[in-house]
């Protein structure tokens, strides 16, 4: 060892000039704080992302319409069911027809059904609740779900009560349960949004008590926790960025989800009294293979496709552009 | 291995248990009673004491509770022994106000009231309703009666303890002689010339404890049966796994061997016989058919049960769609990021996006313009009129075997063994059926239990578009007339089913790959 020391060389000794050496430069504080990289936001790169890719903002151009629709189309036109309720002549017209009986109106797009009343008013109108209900109930079971999935994932002593919470629930069909329910309180909006809540967000938090413990036992996180970090900002701070992609994505293809769910309630008859997207088809299915009837039933179920197409698409895009990894220039 | 899947079954049994009083505790605890009159037009229609009256008979009839008239008690009195008939007519009407009794129906109704109340149940005396001072009001008459809610945990206990039953010897209660078990070559059903071994008790609850016959699963034996709860409303009085099982549709008639000797033409399944006590004196056709209080007997018809139609619908379904969709998986993952790949993808987001109920009657439509049959018909049953169902069921299958198998290969095809078996020089043939499709068939092994299980819960939405007479038929049915009994039936049967597929998939992946072990110490 002692040699080492002795092969050091003295610099001056080399004779070259004091340019070419080493020179120690005093500490200055400002340039600390400096990063070098590029300039990075979240959200930023999340909608540069979104937007960069054009069928994005046709289906975004698309949603938009159909939101505004829902929510604003029914102020003006309020739908009365019983518009044309004794005009026999109104009743199951093909739009052609109504608008020959009534006179050009976007009104009569889809014609009229049962009881003379206009489908397309039935449809925004029906859509709007549809779609309250639909994020309503993506609200609840998303709060309660990521809560209770992230202490799910984290705590051991959790994870065994949850669990056999879960097998309990989980024995018994889904449709089974929210149908009992139904029966029990009486189908109205909130008793609906209630008993499909009640079981719901059990399986959000599940699928993010795996996403959670698949991640937590990473070597960044226990490099983090050596170095002292409490667990909730592991959980906030480290695992939550990760899993934003993934939430969105199961957030927004659970609306279309949800809709769909309303309307196979409504269909076998429990669904709520007041007008949805899924009673519009139930009262309109018995006119499904009657010839010339056929525009008052396909209108909303064409409709109902389209919207939770469009809800789907719109949720995978954004959870593919909240994915970090695309955020790559 | 054996304790362990042991083990899983008792804690899936518990959870059942748990379940079921979760249910009941909502079905008879938080459930307003009063839900069942909303559309009851009967009772909207009725008045006063009546309409009391009438509330409490139905939630008995829906077992709410236990309810006891005034008059049921006397009669009870009378079947003891206690009281002589002619005094129970003096004594059967109450007076219109307790102040008005007359002095023995005033000790009787304080019998009664203190019999009953000793029992825990609650004594309602219900005062006539006057219209005048002299004249009774529209249904006003005076009422006596006890009623008690039944308690969930009694229950509970009630419903598991009747849950499996054996039958002996000693089951019937009525003067039987010989009771005993009596083995035979030649089934008399047959007329008793054909051989076809059978036995058969007397005594017993059922008839024939062991028996062939053509239908599934040929042999058949009654020592030990499940109940499930009676039904109340769907199919009165009728057991709830009966009520899936039995079949349904039309009689058949055809030569019947009756116990008497008579041979005639009759739909009896003389197989089905039960005891009850009594019967066979009740009517001149019960005497002139059967030699002994065996009178309780099923019919046979010409289709098949709620149980059946659901299952041969889905089982198919789901057979097919893994026979599909798994090979689309692979040549998907063949063509990555081609058209065809993409065209995969699109047919899956459209079938995980559009609501199933728009989507079943796109197909059923479908089928309608190719002049398929598009609904169940009982009547006159065809092939064909399955298929509609089952190609709903596999074109929307398909879209989930692909998904996964896709995925599967795409991960596995760049996987250090797979290269390296590709360097060894194999074709890429043997190593997909050798090392990639092996290892991929493991978790669709674990699924196929589970299939068994979703093809009998059924698809409730989609036997209601095809109108198939199967059990999600019957829960729809049973919850729109609040029929409690096969609403708590039907759990238990979808608790009891999803419990064994999960724990029979586990051995099934354990005994395909193994790798995998339960047992602790393997581990």
């Amino acid at each position: 060892m002692g040699n080492d020391t002795d092969k050091l060389i003295d610099l001056t000794d080399t004779g070259l000039p004091d340019e070419e050496l080493f020179t120690q430069i005093p500490q200055d504080m400002s340039s600390v704080e400096k990063i070098v990289a590029p300039k990075y936001s979240y959200w930023h790169s999340v909608f540069r992302v979104f937007f960069s890719k054009k069928s994005n903002i046709v289906i975004i151009a698309l949603l938009v319409m159909v939101l505004a629709f829902a929510y604003i189309y029914p102020v003006f036109h309020p739908y009365d069911k019983f518009e044309n309720i004794l005009d026999t002549t109104a009743k199951h017209l093909t739009p052609m027809q109504a608008m020959k009986r009534f006179g050009f109106s976007i009104r009569w797009l889809f014609g009229t059904g049962e009881s003379g009343q206009s489908t397309f008013d039935a449809i925004w109108y029906g859509s709007r609740i549809s779609m309250s209900l639909a994020i309503i109930c993506t609200l609840i079971n998303f709060s309660i779900g990521l809560v209770v999935g992230a202490l799910w994932g984290f705590s051991k002593k959790v994870d065994m009560v949850m669990n056999e919470i879960r097998n309990v629930v989980w024995i018994i069909p889904g449709t089974f349960v929210t149908s009992v329910l139904i029966m029990i309180f009486s189908p109205s909006f909130w008793t609906l949004i209630f008993a499909i809540c009640i079981t719901g967000w059990l399986g959000v938090a599940y699928s993010l008590r795996t996403q959670v413990i698949i991640i937590r036992d990473r070597e960044y996180n226990l490099a983090s926790k050596c170095l002292g970090s409490s667990t909730v900002r592991i959980a906030t701070r480290n695992i939550l960025p990760y899993m934003i992609s993934y939430i969105v994505t199961v957030m927004a293809t659970s609306i279309p989800a949800y809709i769909g769910m309303e309307a196979g309630l409504s269909y076998i008859g429990l669904g709520i009294a007041d007008t949805t997207l899924g009673k519009i088809v139930n009262n309109a299915s018995s006119a499904m293979m009657v010839p010339g009837w056929g525009w008052e039933f396909w209108c909303p179920v064409m409709f109902s496709a389209f919207l939770s197409i469009v809800l789907f698409l719109v949720g995978q895009s954004l959870g593919d552009a909240a994915d970090p990894r695309t955020h790559m220039l | 291995m054996l304790k362990y899947f042991f083990k899983r079954l008792f804690r899936g049994l518990l959870s059942v248990i748990v379940a079921v009083v979760a249910i009941m505790i909502l079905l008879f605890v938080v459930m307003d009673k009063m839900t069942i009159f909303q559309e009851d037009e009967q009772y909207q229609r009725l008045l006063n004491n009546q309409k009391i009256i009438y509330r409490y008979t139905m939630w008995e009839k829906y077992s709410y509770l236990d309810y006891v008239t005034y008059n049921d008690y006397l009669n009870e009195l009378v079947r003891d022994g206690e009281l002589e008939e002619s005094f129970k007519e003096s004594i059967a009407k109450i007076g219109k106000t307790a102040a008005q009794d007359k002095p023995d129906v005033a000790e009787y109704v304080a019998k009664f009231t203190e019999y009953y109340e000793s029992k825990g149940y609650e004594v309602i005396r219900l005062d006539a309703v006057m219209a005048t001072p002299v004249r009774v009001a529209s249904g006003g008459q005076q009422h006596l009666f006890a009623a008690q809610n039944t308690p969930v945990l009694i229950r509970v206990a009630k419903f598991f303890g009747g849950l499996l039953h054996f039958d002996s010897i000693h089951y019937a209660d009525g003067d039987i002689e010989d009771r005993g078990l009596s083995f035979t070559l030649h089934d008399p059903v047959y007329g008793g010339e054909k051989f076809s071994p059978a036995i058969i008790g007397n005594g017993t609850y059922h008839k024939y404890l062991l028996y062939f016959d053509r239908y599934f699963p040929y042999i058949h034996q009654n020592f030990t049966w499940i109940t499930l709860g009676q039904s109340y409303t769907v199919n009165k009085g009728v057991e709830v796994l009966k009520t899936m099982g039995q079949r349904q549709g039309a009689y058949i008639t055809s030569t019947t061997y009756y116990p008497t000797g008579l041979v005639a033409e009759g739909a009896e399944d003389l197989h089905s016989a039960t005891y009850a006590k009594g019967t066979r004196e009740t009517t001149n056709v019960n005497m002139r058919l059967y030699s002994d209080d065996y009178t309780s007997v099923d019919l046979v018809k010409t289709s098949g049960s709620k149980v059946f139609y659901s299952f041969v619908v889905s089982i198919f379904g789901s057979i097919f769609s893994y026979l599909l969709g798994l090979p689309l998986g692979v040549l998907l993952a063949k063509n990555k990021d081609t058209w065809i790949d993409q065209l995969g993808s699109a047919y899956n987001v459209f079938m995980i996006a559009v609501p199933s109920l728009s989507y079943y009657f796109m197909i059923k439509a479908l089928g309608s313009k190719l002049g398929l049959p598009t609904s169940f018909s009982l009547d006159n049953p065809s092939v064909l009129m399955y298929l509609m169902p089952v190609v709903t069921i596999v074109l929307a299958g398909i879209a989930g075997q692909m998904k996964w198998m896709r995925r599967y290969m795409v991960d596995q095809m760049n996987s250090d063994y797979v290269k390296f078996a590709r360097a060894e020089g194999l074709s890429e043939r043997e190593i997909f059926s050798k090392y990639i499709f092996k290892n991929a068939a493991i978790p669709i092994v674990h699924g196929i239990p589970g299939m068994f299980v979703g093809a009998i819960s059924g698809s409730i939405i989609m036997e209601r578009v095809y109108i198939i007479p199967g059990v999600g038929g019957l829960f729809l049915q049973s919850i729109s007339s609040y029929d409690n009994g096969v609403i708590v039936g039907l759990a238990v049967f979808y608790g009891l089913l999803s419990i064994l597929s999960t724990i029979l998939g586990d051995i099934l992946m354990a005994i395909m790959d193994p790798r995998i072990s339960y047992t602790s110490k393997a581990r």
